[in-house]
Order: structure tokens, then sequence, then C-alpha cells
């Protein structure tokens, strides 16, 4: 069995809790990079949470475009600019989520089960399999990580993980977040693998949370748990940010200081 | 624009070109070896707007930065209901941070107070969060759906009763 490594101990931030939310915001506020154009798109606090944190925290030269935010998005003419960004190959990170994704970095925002007689039938895709190739990194995350979302093989592939050489990709997968995990991807192998553990979890737990064959990196490793800084900061200010777009989320997801 | 069809970048390798006629696959003509998706346009035969303000000549104030002009342009037909009709002619300054449809982009306008309901409206009016769950649990069956329609569409005279009937459900919720 795989032994888990603690990298970092924090024992200060051992006594804090947090919501799943809280620590997926926090993964991701981690991932953002300085001086980078990240964009979040409809429906996806926690990513837009994520990102305001890190621009408080560690990226002060960030470009943030997160639509429908006042404060956030720049563009005059509505969301098709964002898209268009994308497009010119400007778009250095973006945030996706789907309702199934398999092994070989496909997700799934359409429909599950036959396509023409669906159980579930999704909003669908609204640029997502454009913005999956076109950002230079992509970030999936799913507050739920189980084998009904995990899946061998998707039933309808929105946006392919893995294409032939001579399609024009600027870029692709990068991480995917939930509670109890964060996959990187392994693009020479074409699959998702195992690199962190998140607190309260363990190799064994996701692996049989996970509908497919979940290689485990050789580096695998505890997530540092979130930091008495990066709460505090996550709720009071990005929560004050938040709630103008997402007033449910922040209340409900973002503890109080 | 205008244009036949369009070139995109992605989708390659999804399922959506499997149901999708109007995307094809087709080579790059300028990158030979290199497979494109190109769309058809889309035009709708109708597109219908809540405004915040229009006057009588069909200019119009949409709310926020949207993409609603290229909608408007993209459809044969354009439908505009608005908060209010003013006696001033509109301009694209009066839009400010606003969305401004001139009436060469526009067909008919309507005065419907609370025209976006259950949607909400900016600052005007919020997100109706409970009728859009009663709508959400009618959906799911085709008797529950036919009651629906019959209370809130078929059996209204003009947007004023539906209203009233959504202050009733509203009211009968809260006890």
């Amino acid at each position: 069995m795989q032994r888990l490594v603690r990298q970092r101990d924090d024992p200060m931030a051992q006594t804090v809790d947090y919501t799943p939310e809280e620590l997926m915001a926090v993964v991701i506020s981690r991932e953002v990079r300085d001086y980078e154009t990240v964009g979040v798109g409809a429906v996806s606090p926690i990513p837009a949470a994520g990102c305001i944190l890190a621009e408080q925290l560690h990226v002060p030269h960030v470009t943030l475009i997160i639509l429908d935010s006042e404060e956030y998005y720049p563009f005059p003419a509505g969301s098709s600019e964002l898209h268009f960004l994308a497009q010119r190959g400007d778009l250095d990170l973006f945030f996706l989520s789907g309702i199934q994704f398999d092994r070989r970095g496909n997700f799934n925002l359409h429909v599950i089960g036959d396509y023409n007689a669906p159980s579930v039938r999704m909003a669908g895709a609204y640029g997502s399999a454009m913005l999956y190739y076109m950002a230079h990194r992509v970030i999936l995350f799913r507050a739920e990580h189980t084998r009904r979302i995990f899946v061998e093989q998707v039933d309808f592939v929105t946006g392919a993980g893995v294409t032939p050489e001579n399609i024009y990709r600027e870029g692709g997968p990068a991480l995917l977040v939930t509670p109890k995990a964060v996959l990187a991807w392994d693009k020479a192998a074409g699959e998702w693998i195992l690199d962190r553990v998140q607190p309260g979890s363990s190799v064994e737990d996701i692996r049989q949370n996970t509908g497919f064959d979940l290689r485990v990196s050789p580096s695998v490793h505890m997530t540092t748990p979130p930091t008495i800084r990066e709460l505090h900061v996550l709720r009071t200010v990005v929560k004050e940010k938040l709630a103008r777009s997402y007033p449910d989320f922040a209340r409900e997801k973002i503890l109080t200081v | 624009m205008g244009v036949p069809f369009i070139a995109v970048r992605g989708l390659l390798h999804s399922d959506i070109l499997k149901h999708r006629p109007d995307l094809l696959v087709k080579e790059n003509p300028f990158n030979s070896g290199e497979p494109v998706v190109v769309a058809q346009p889309i035009r709708p035969d109708v597109a219908v707007f809540h405004a915040v303000q229009a006057d009588r000549w069909g200019n119009v104030i949409t709310p926020g930065h949207r993409d609603d002009l290229m909608m408007a342009r993209a459809a044969r037909w354009v439908i505009v209901t608005a908060e209010e009709i003013v006696e001033n002619k509109l301009t694209r300054r009066d839009a400010g941070d606003d969305t401004f449809l001139p009436a060469i982009d526009v067909d008919v306008v309507a005065h419907v107070p609370l025209g976006a309901h259950p949607g909400g409206f900016g600052s005007l009016s919020e997100h109706d969060d409970r009728h859009c769950r009663e709508y959400i649990a009618a959906a799911k069956g085709e008797s529950s759906f036919s009651v629906y329609l019959e209370r809130y569409v078929y059996g209204v005279h003009g947007h004023q009763e539906y209203l009233e009937r959504v202050d009733a459900a509203t009211r009968q919720a809260k006890g």
C-alpha cells in the first residue's frame, strides 16, 4: 500500500475547521501564477473564490476575468469577448466542471445515458469544448468525488482530454480538484494520476470512490491544509467580494471569522 | 456579420459534432492538413429581449454588458418588452454602462413592467427562486406541467394577471 508523506506540517491549521468548498478554493488559489490572465465562467463559485483569494494573497499582477462580476469583468460587449480572448490564445488559465470525468481527461457537460433518451440532460457545453483546447491550462473541479462522477468512460465527450497531433490546441487539462483528491494530468500517458490527497482522505478512499483504475504518482503526498491566513482572507475580503455574484454560496459555504 | 460560415477553434473530437449538422469539420484552407470546425450562422426567426427603457421609435436599453446586439442582429424579427416607455428619444449616450439596441435592429416594443419574471432584472427585481422551484417541480411530469401551463400561461389574460397568480402562490407558500 502507498504510504502517505505529509510534506509540510502546519500545526496551526490543524486546529481550524473548514468546508470542502473552502479547501478546494484554497487549493485552486495556490495554482494561480502571477501575471497570468485567468478566466472564470458561469456557475463557478469555487474557482471564483480561489482566484480572488490568490489575487489578495500572492499574485498582485494577475488579470482576473470573472463572468457576471461587476468588479472583475472588464469587457464591454458580453461573454463572447472572454471566448474570443481564448480563441486568440491569450487565456492562461480557465476552470471547468462536469457531470462525469474519465481516466483519459474527457469531461461530460451534456447527458447521462443515451443522447436521444437521456436520464439527465444538462444545459450543454457553452463554449467549454473550445475553452478546453484553447486555454493554456484548465483546472477541472467538482465538489463531489464518487463513482457516479469518476467513470471509466463518459457517456458523452463534451471536451476530449487527448487529441491527435494535427489538431490545433493551445493547452488542455492540468489538474482536477475534488474534496478528496488533486489529480494531475500526465500529458505523455494521456491520463489522470493521483498527485495529492486532501486532508481527511486517503489513497484507498480515493481509489474506492473512483470508477476507473487511477494510477498513483510515486510522489503522491498530502495537500498542505489551508493556513489560518488563507482562511482568514477567504472569510473576510474574498467572502464579501464573492457575495456580490454568489450570495448563497458565500453565505452557506464560506464560514465567518 | 452576414458571413456564410465561420471557423471555430476547439470542438474537434467532441461528441457535439455527432449531433450538430450545422458544425462541420473541414481542412483549414490556409494550413493544409489541419482540421478545423466551421459553423453555419444561426438565424433565429425571432429574438425577444426585456429592456430597462424603450422609446416609441424602437431604441432600447437592456441591462448590463451583454451580447444582446449580436443576438438582435442575428434574428429576423426582434421583439422587446420594456419596464418603461420614455417620451424622449433614446441615444447611445443614455445607455451608460448598459447595452444600447438602435431602432434599426428592433421591430416591436411593448410596455411590460416586471416582464423578466421569474428571472431577476438588475437592481429592479430579484430572481424569483420560489417560482422557479415551482416550475421545476411542475416540469417533471406531463400532467403537472399541463396544470402549470393552464395556471400561468393559457389561463391568464395578460402579464398583470400572471403576476397576480404568482403573488397568490407566493403568499400561500409563506402561509
